[in-house]
């Protein structure tokens, strides 16, 4: 177990094509932990993710693994894997959680890309240090510098130059280091020999100038480097300090560059990481206590506390079941006791390893900040395991509803057996990832964050579950919604021999005005004088969010409804819990088809990049689609289309964008919000619905 | 407030007053200032009226940034509703979005006949049936005659309202008393309305000069002016 100052935890972030995997072999190569390059070449887009997975299968490597231990000059560190397509965000908040800093990977031609704003706007959110890396300064039109102009003006970052190139294009050489001011030179066929020289005459200007702004940059954040200036005395381990202070406090972002492909830049890479990225220490971690109304508590990284770990991601891989863990407070032995704060449930911790690339390492004790997995727990991913003298649980995630589902049938039984494994395991796995048996058509379903993810694991469970399954069409989870407010006054009255149910409820339900912190139900008690007792209005309460779950029209729930009561009845003897929810439940449905009730459907914001000259088809692919254009931007590498489209409209998108664009475009989409469906399409969604009920009724 | 009501009561009502009615189809209009004085508020402000009352505005920016368009719309669709209190504000906003499309070039010096082809395939292929254009930010007093003139025939060609917001780069530039530069005057026969934004600091306020207005050529101070508080025209 090392220092915990030598210790880093880092991610590696990238929009699809820029190189990711790349350098992440390079990194991995470098640190000696394999021992031959491979190559990721020729994919297109979005079929990327499925190729990248298949080809690590085929090699053994752990890529894909969570995280990966490499040592670096005596640093350790823990590369966690971040998923590039935006279908696994939740996969990629997930990694943003555990990690403590991150290389931001660009693509010298293509720039900032829209999933580099949305990975950006996720670091952000969990507040993630990182350093740029711009990848493929090889590649003809390579501009290391519009990428950083481009990190200042679409992102917002302070990118600050730490390096420049010599050479560009097919005559990348090596890169300048504007810190320690000499050149370096990346040496024999792969690189391995970092070859230190002056720098070269023709590029000493703007080395020095480049240098300046670089001082004058870090300078503006730090007083002691100021001062330095002042003196002209500026040392190179007070410029690395001043570096790394502004670096973990957000001010600013170190841009490195290089050429993974190339093997030029990348073990000044990972001095990079060793010198600008936090150790574990330098992060802040909050807990919530839930012995105290989920108080906040901020985590002390002290290998002798008891322990706060969290359990971030599960893998049913070659060894066995692994669930992968973060420790943020105390340290952890084998033989521990630990407790699951969700589930309350004891255990003791057997097998310890650390995943390499290539092996795993049986350890038996794992030290605060670590990266390690454990064997055999029973566990959901995102629990929190503690020493049992404390009840934590580290920050609830934000976790989107899944927005579409896709009913799968088994070919045999043995299918069906593997199917039921797999399914408890892609849903523990993932919590976007649901699946169940809807109790009218009898047909499993699962549910999901796109198109793609669904496929995703339709193609898992034949390959990795041998469960053969056929696929129904993709249905969108659409929600019903109220358009204005109505009344109800509904009594519930039975008598049948013995105690008789009465309650009567009287209010009106209505529509929330949107707007971002508009809750999804709320119910308000305007009840005076005891019409109805206190201790049935939790019981109204219960009645209506019954009701919400399944909309009359569609059978989804009702989103953005106030229910509230104002007048009611009750009988000494024959009213009851039961009878007052039964009664809301009734007026509920009463008051719905007055409320003028509409279907909601998830909007998707769509962006679609391609080589300008075909535009004009994405456009009009849009608009065929019910699409909404909120913008367009053109640069000299081509055009970036942003779109709002309903998801409905979005299935099979990418084969129809290939063909558009001869494949030279792709697209990513994520949920914008719900929006109204058109009340043409909404009469055909309500009349299929009512078929398909009476074709179940009938059965 | 509904929404009928806050355009009748709308400080453009006496903007498009000033103007007989408007800069109207086929036209050019031009608010020129030194820069600073806030003609992107003011553009967005006229655009976003247009949104109100249901017309299809194309946002021609040449910034590079994208969301810092949108936030402009978003701070003065803000600003005027919650000014009126208009009544369900957000799914208004979400409506007005439907006809807006920002187009962005970030581009050094991208040709005129290229932002003409894009904004003609989004009008044509993306069916979105604008009523005006509003260029942000264009480097008119630097443009060719020819490039203004080629703009020109675009919106008779296209029958929409073209609108600039312009601020003179070079540091040679003399301004007149109305905020106006000299170097906007070889365009004058092109434009059909002209509007200069001059700062004034004992009234703190952004006083707009109407100087060209259609056939009109005399300086005439408008009704309305911007509040250097809120960036918005004002009565």
């Amino acid at each position: 177990m090392s220092e915990m100052s030598k210790m880093r935890n880092i991610g590696i972030s990238a929009h699809i094509d820029s190189g990711k995997t790349t350098l992440s072999e390079r990194i991995l190569y470098y640190c000696n932990r394999i021992h031959q390059i491979h190559e990721v070449r020729g994919k297109d887009g979005v079929g990327a993710t499925m190729d990248s997975m298949e080809l690590e299968r085929e090699r053994g490597i752990t890529i894909a693994s969570a995280a990966t231990h490499v040592t670096w000059k005596g640093y350790d560190i823990n590369v966690i894997d971040t998923p590039g397509h935006v279908d696994f965000t939740i996969e990629v908040e997930r990694s943003l959680r555990v990690l403590d800093g991150a290389i931001m990977v660009l693509c010298s031609v293509a720039g900032v890309q829209s999933q580099s704003i949305t990975v950006d706007r996720q670091m952000k959110r969990y507040r993630v240090p990182r350093i740029a890396f711009v990848n493929k300064c090889d590649r003809t039109g390579a501009n290391p510098y519009r990428v950083k102009n481009q990190l200042i003006e679409k992102l917002g970052l302070n990118a600050v130059l730490l390096q420049i190139p010599i050479g560009l294009e097919d005559r990348l050489e090596g890169v300048v280091d504007l810190v320690g001011m000499k050149a370096l030179y990346f040496d024999g066929p792969k690189g391995d020999v970092v070859r230190q020289e002056a720098i070269p005459e023709e590029l000493l200007d703007e080395a020095l100038q480049k240098r300046e702004e670089l001082l004058d940059s870090v300078s503006m954040l730090s007083d002691e480097l100021m001062e330095a200036m002042l003196e002209e005395n500026v040392t190179e381990e007070l410029l690395r300090s001043a570096i790394r202070k502004a670096t973990i406090s957000l001010q600013m972002v170190p841009v490195m560059m290089g050429s993974a492909y190339r093997n030029k830049g990348i073990q000044s890479l990972l001095d990079g990481v060793a010198a600008y990225l936090p150790d574990p220490t330098e992060v802040t971690n909050t807990a919530l206590d839930l012995d105290k109304d989920e108080a906040p508590v901020i985590l002390q990284s002290n290998p002798d506390m008891p322990q706060v770990i969290l359990g971030f991601k599960l893998e049913d891989g070659q060894y066995g079941q692994l669930t992968y863990i973060r420790i943020y407070q105390g340290k952890l032995k084998k033989g521990d006791e630990l407790i699951n704060t969700r589930s309350k449930k004891k255990f003791k911790v057997g097998r310890l390893v650390r995943m390499h690339s290539s092996s795993m390492e049986d350890i038996s004790e794992a030290g605060c900040g670590d990266i390690a997995a454990l064997f055999g727990i029973e566990c959901a991913s995102g629990d929190t395991f503690c020493h049992p003298s404390l009840n934590y649980s580290l920050t609830s995630m934000y976790i989107p509803k899944p927005v579409i589902s896709l009913a799968i049938v088994p070919a045999d039984k043995k299918s069906s057996d593997n199917m039921g494994k797999a399914l408890n395991r892609f849903s523990k796995e993932d919590p976007t990832f649901n699946s169940f048996v809807d109790s009218e058509s009898n047909q499993t379903i699962i549910q999901g964050m796109g198109e793609l993810h669904l496929e995703v694991y339709v193609e898992r469970m034949r390959r990795e579950y041998k469960a053969e399954v056929t696929t129904g069409r993709p249905e969108v989870a659409y929600r019903e919604a109220v358009s204005q407010r109505a009344e109800f006054n509904y009594t519930h009255k039975k008598q049948t021999g013995g105690s008789g149910q009465y309650a009567r409820v009287a209010g009106y339900i209505e529509p929330i005005e949107e707007g971002p912190e508009a809750k999804d139900y709320e119910f308000v008690d305007q009840i005076k004088g005891g019409t109805i007792p206190n201790e049935f209005i939790p019981s109204c309460d219960k009645g209506f969010q019954t009701a919400i779950k399944k909309g009359s029209q569609l059978g989804f729930p009702v989103v953005g409804i106030r229910c509230a009561i104002n007048d009611g009845a009750f009988h000494p003897v024959d009213s009851s819990d039961q009878a007052f929810q039964t009664a809301a439940l009734g007026a509920f449905r009463e008051a719905y088809e007055q409320a003028k009730p509409i279907i909601l459907e998830p909007i998707m914001k769509v962006s679609v990049s391609s080589p300008a000259e075909f535009q004009g088809n994405i456009f009009g692919s849009i608009n065929q689609r019910r699409g909404i254009i909120v913008s367009s931007t053109e640069d000299s590498n081509g055009c970036v289309v942003e779109a709002e489209v309903p998801l409905s409209e979005m299935f099979g998108y990418s084969t129809v964008l290939r063909s558009l664009t001869q494949g030279k475009a792709e697209f990513t989409m994520e949920l914008a919000k719900y929006g109204k469906v058109p009340a043409s399409i909404g009469e055909e969604l309500k009349k299929a619905y009512q078929e398909k009920r009476k074709k179940e009724q009938g059965r | 407030m509904e929404i009928q009501e806050l355009n009748a009561l709308s400080p453009l009502r006496a903007f498009d007053q000033s103007l007989n009615g408007g800069l109207g189809k086929g036209n050019l209009g031009v608010l020129i200032s030194r820069h600073g004085i806030g003609k992107t508020a003011c553009l967005v402000h006229l655009s976003t009226d247009k949104l109100f009352r249901n017309e299809h505005v194309i946002h021609v920016s040449f910034s590079g940034n994208v969301e810092h368009v949108i936030n402009w719309y978003k701070e003065v669709f803000r600003q005027i509703s919650e000014g009126r209190s208009l009544a369900d504000a957000a799914s208004v906003y979400n409506n007005l979005l439907a006809n807006r499309v920002v187009m962005n070039f970030s581009q050094e010096n991208v040709p005129v006949e290229k932002v003409l082809s894009s904004l003609e395939t989004l009008i044509r292929q993306g069916s979105f049936e604008a009523d005006a254009v509003m260029f942000d930010g264009y480097k008119l007093t630097v443009a060719s005659e020819d490039d203004v003139r080629k703009i020109k025939q675009f919106a008779l060609d296209m029958r929409l309202e073209v609108w600039f917001s312009v601020s003179p780069v070079r540091p040679d530039v003399v301004f007149d008393d109305n905020g106006v530069p000299n170097t906007i005057f070889k365009y004058k026969d092109l434009i059909d309305v002209l509007i200069g934004l001059k700062y004034n600091e004992s009234m703190d306020k952004v006083i707009m000069t109407l100087v060209k207005n259609h056939s009109k050529t005399d300086p005439s101070p408008m009704r309305v002016s911007l509040d250097p508080k809120t960036m918005l025209i004002s009565e």
